[in-house]
């Protein structure tokens, strides 16, 4: 029998946690602290396996403790991640705002800034990084500002920065060391690094063993390779771990990528239904990915253009002012599409693909030298970037 | 205290935190009454029995720095002032960064659980060995010594009411629900005490929650957690509460110890002039990246039972782990950190000098008007304040007045015992025994505190005797650093209950032999 791997053994800790916490809920139902550090295990679980049913078991554990104990910090705190993570930025600051002095305190800091960059507010989010790590040099802080400045086109700065949150990390966090190697891969696979960024996943592996995270990474370094079918075999391994509706679409451009249309049509069906599912639950957070998925695989402008508008609603970012100007341009909307793609561009977001499809959007509208320069920038940052890859 | 609970990022304290290896508990040293051979120095780092006792974690790297010196008298002439003792502390900085040459102890545990222990810059030079967890046994040493080495499960030497401290700062965490962000919700804004406040319903004691604080953590209520009272809280008798109830906190607990018992002469090449044997204790965290690297020990050290060091880059093994906390002297924390992760310096604590001085001044505050109101004289000047007072102080210039004379008094001994041959060997003073934060081991002493720190010695309720004047009698002899510890004080003095601040004696006896600490406990 194989040795467990570290992401299984954490799992099963996990859930030991939470039967013993229920346990000790049951028996003191009056006291904060079992429900406070139950709610923390469940979501703690969640972030483990991305499930949505986990996602919403630790919710209604937020929710049922704040409305039992009140809005206690570290309540409130939680119930900000988990909006976040959802993309209900509006929600997450009035979850902040239950309990005021959160937003003072570094933690709740870190959240708005995390909710800033949501909201496409780049100069407030590279202030109030710069400021918390003054401050404080957390690992987590410097991994943020690392992944400001890799969005922003300042790669040697970004690593730098993962790097020196790597030194704060001991060998107490392991599965945080390897979140901070993946990001220092993707760093170097949209930069078309693709060996460096497989060497990065491996040390991820090696920190962390077993985590379908990691195995999602390196499938997709592997595909940029060209190493088709062990992508293909190592996405299918990773679906039936995460079964994410984001992870079916990937698979099935995969499988489109390489000729194999004939596979790929059922994968995008599942992750269609899920998307939609989600939506038809009140979700936002696949709004994103309905957008891409119209616009690209579909190739349905109206349809894309919906669900585009929809999450800019919530959320004006380069990446959401992006996906609008691609639905747009998948609709003939040309001119409202170059519109919208000079404000994504106007962000000073340094991105391969939001540079080819500014050429592309460019050329059509008949800007020329435009959309040779974008294509230039393009090459630039991603020598490969006609070649297979996740957005991100 | 040392460390016990103290909630810095390794503590337990918090609910959303861990209980870890590198929590270091306490640094006991003291001269062995074992004189075969030569004079031998006991020394005891203890820290939590994570992952359990006798099974030590694999990426802890535990040090125990060793600098001997000769003893230093304070200048008789020397006043009493603010720049002397600046002066003092300039002097302590360059000793520390400059002239003294520091050997140490380095322990790091294998996953099969064989300890490697390497001993770094003594006379004799550098060497490594391997040994067993969980055993007494002896160390050869290339000069010939002979070092006694217990790695492993012991009880926990420490004794103490640590609710009752707890108590007297008003620390929110052992008695509420406080969440680790909620950082100014630790030692509330209300005086510190050892005697109740009327009306300080958050932590005077409650008869109907007697456990509170003692395993029951209750909901913090919404702020302010401030005290708007004028004075003590008093029974119907007229009694004062105590805030201490001299029950052991730490009873039936186990610890994990390094404890070796080590030749004089193998610390000093000048064992008749270096008699103060300056101990401290540091634990470090393998770092993330090496421990993917997964590098192993260097073959030397596991084939051979020592090997010269001379070759091996040794910092370059430090620089792979993180350094998390440190121990020198009891109470430091309490008197200078405030338990602050970046203020786990060690020796190097000549820093927070400044910070002492304030830090003394606002417990002074709380402890010094108790001290008072139970007729005792004490140390520290409150302008004759019937109760504690809540004040801290931004500015040392400011501050200093007041804990002068508890700075500088002489801590005096309760009778010679501490001093058998009877040599000219000064009163150690507050400021020289908290600056550097290291246990001082005179080895002309029996090494009781504050010369050194005997497993036996009640180290807690020695602290509080700080802000005791010295200079005052009780029943006709002068104040001394046991006073607090005598049941007949407590007997005549106007409190319930009648018992001294901490338990007398640790739960189970002592050792009279190496390695002194008690067996583990069966859990």
């Amino acid at each position: 029998m194989s040795q467990p791997t570290d992401y299984q053994i954490e799992l099963e800790r996990t859930a030991k946690d939470i039967c013993e916490l229920k346990a000790r809920v049951r028996a003191q139902p009056g006291d904060p602290e079992p429900v406070t550090k139950l709610a923390y295990r469940l979501y703690h679980r969640a972030s483990l396996t991305a499930s949505f049913p986990d996602y919403q078991a630790a919710e209604a554990a937020i929710d049922a403790d704040i409305q039992h104990f009140g809005p206690k910090e570290d309540l409130c705190l939680l119930k900000a991640t988990v909006d976040s993570h959802f993309h209900r930025v509006s929600a997450a600051r009035r979850d902040l705002g239950m309990a005021p002095a959160l937003c003072t305190r570094p933690e709740g800091r870190a959240m708005l800034a995390d909710l800033d960059l949501q909201e496409g507010r780049y100069e407030n989010v590279r202030t109030s990084y710069e400021s918390l790590i003054r401050e404080n040099r957390t690992w987590d802080n410097l991994a943020r500002l690392a992944h400001f400045k890799g969005r922003t086109g300042d790669v040697e700065e970004a690593d730098r920065l993962y790097v020196e949150a790597e030194d704060e990390l001991t060998a107490k966090e392991m599965r945080s060391y390897a979140w901070v190697e993946l990001q220092r891969g993707v760093l170097r696979l949209a930069r078309g690094r693709h060996e460096e960024a497989l060497a990065h996943y491996a040390r991820a592996e090696a920190a962390y063993t077993g985590h379908w995270l990691t195995d999602e990474h390196v499938a997709e370094g592997l595909a940029a390779q060209e190493r088709f079918d062990e992508a293909v075999k190592l996405y299918e391994s990773v679906i039936e771990r995460a079964p994410k509706p984001e992870l079916k679409q990937t698979l099935g451009e995969l499988l489109v990528f390489i000729g194999r249309q004939d596979r790929a049509e059922s994968w995008f069906e599942q992750a269609l239904a899920g998307y939609l599912e989600s939506a038809e639950r009140g979700d936002v957070h696949y709004y994103h990915h309905l957008t891409d998925f119209y616009a690209d695989i579909r190739e349905n402008g109206p349809e894309a253009l919906k669900w585009a508008r929809m999450d800019l609603e919530l959320r004006e970012n380069h990446a959401t002012l992006a996906a609008l100007a691609w639905a747009l341009f998948r609709d003939g909307q040309l001119d409202a599409a170059q519109d919208a793609v000079n404000r994504a561009l106007s962000s000073g977001v340094c991105d391969s693909t939001l540079f080819s499809q500014a050429a592309i959007i460019e050329r059509e509208t008949g800007r020329i030298s435009d959309s040779v320069r974008h294509l230039q920038m393009a090459e630039e940052v991603n020598p490969h970037f006609r070649g297979f890859h996740v957005h991100r | 205290m040392a460390d016990h609970n103290d909630p810095n990022a390794v503590n337990s304290i918090f609910s959303d935190i861990d209980h870890s290896p590198a929590d270091l508990y306490d640094l006991f040293g003291f001269p062995s009454s074992d004189t075969s051979g030569g004079e031998k120095v006991v020394i005891a780092l203890t820290f939590a029995s994570v992952p359990d006792a006798n099974v030590l974690d694999s990426d802890l790297l535990y040090r125990i720095l060793i600098a001997a010196h000769p003893r230093v008298k304070w200048p008789s002439q020397k006043e009493f002032t603010l720049d002397a003792l600046a002066g003092y502390f300039d002097a302590v900085k360059s000793k520390y960064l400059g002239e003294l040459k520091t050997a140490e102890i380095r322990v790091t545990i294998d996953p099969a659980q064989r300890a490697t222990v390497k001993f770094i810059g003594f006379p004799c030079g550098s060497f490594s060995t391997v040994v067993e967890i969980g055993k007494a046994l002896t160390i050869q040493t290339p000069d010939g010594h002979s070092i006694q080495t217990f790695i492993g499960g012991r009880d926990d030497a420490f004794f103490n009411d640590l609710t009752g401290f707890f108590r007297s700062i008003n620390y929110a965490p052992q008695f509420y629900h406080v969440p680790h962000t909620m950082t100014e919700a630790r030692e509330l804004p209300i005086p510190k005490t050892l005697l109740e406040l009327e009306g300080n319903d958050l932590f005077n004691y409650d008869p109907n929650n007697p456990l509170l604080g003692r395993g029951v953590k209750k909901d913090l209520p919404p702020g302010p957690w401030t005290w708007k009272g004028d004075k003590f809280k008093k029974d119907a008798n007229g009694n004062f509460r105590f805030v201490y109830s001299g029950e052991d906190a730490q009873a039936g607990k186990n610890v994990n110890a390094i404890i070796l018992e080590i030749p004089l002469a193998f610390i000093t090449s000048s064992s008749t002039a270096n008699r103060v044997v300056n101990t401290w204790g540091e634990s470090w965290v393998r770092k993330a990246a090496h421990k993917v690297e997964a590098i192993p020990d260097h073959p030397v050290w596991l084939e051979h039972p020592w090997a010269l060091l001379d070759a091996i880059h040794l910092d370059e093994e430090l620089q792979k782990y993180k350094l998390v906390d440190t121990d020198g002297q009891p109470f430091a924390d309490a008197a200078l950190s405030e338990r602050e992760d970046n203020r786990q310096l060690g020796a190097n604590n000549f820093w927070l000098g400044p910070h002492f001085v304030r830090r003394l001044a606002h417990l002074g505050w709380g402890f010094g008007p108790s001290i008072s109101a139970l007729g005792l004289a004490t140390s520290f000047d409150h302008d004759n304040s019937q109760v504690s007072i809540h004040r801290t102080y931004s500015s040392v210039v400011e501050a200093f007045p007041r804990v002068r004379k508890t700075l500088f008094q002489g801590l005096r001994m309760p009778d010679d015992s501490w001093n058998p041959r009877g040599l000219d060997i000064p009163l150690r003073r507050p400021f020289e025994i908290f600056i550097p934060n290291v246990c001082a081991i005179d080895m002309d002493t029996t090494g009781t505190w504050p010369y050194g720190r005997r497993l036996e010695d009640q180290v807690a309720t020695r602290f509080l005797a700080m802000f005791l004047d010295m200079e005052a009698t009780f029943n006709g002899r002068k104040y001394h650093i046991e006073l607090l510890n005598d049941q007949s004080l407590w007997d005549h003095a106007p409190i319930v209950p009648k018992t001294p601040p901490n338990p007398l004696r640790n739960d189970v006896p002592f050792l009279d032999h190496f390695p002194y600490l008690a067996e583990p406990h069966r859990q």
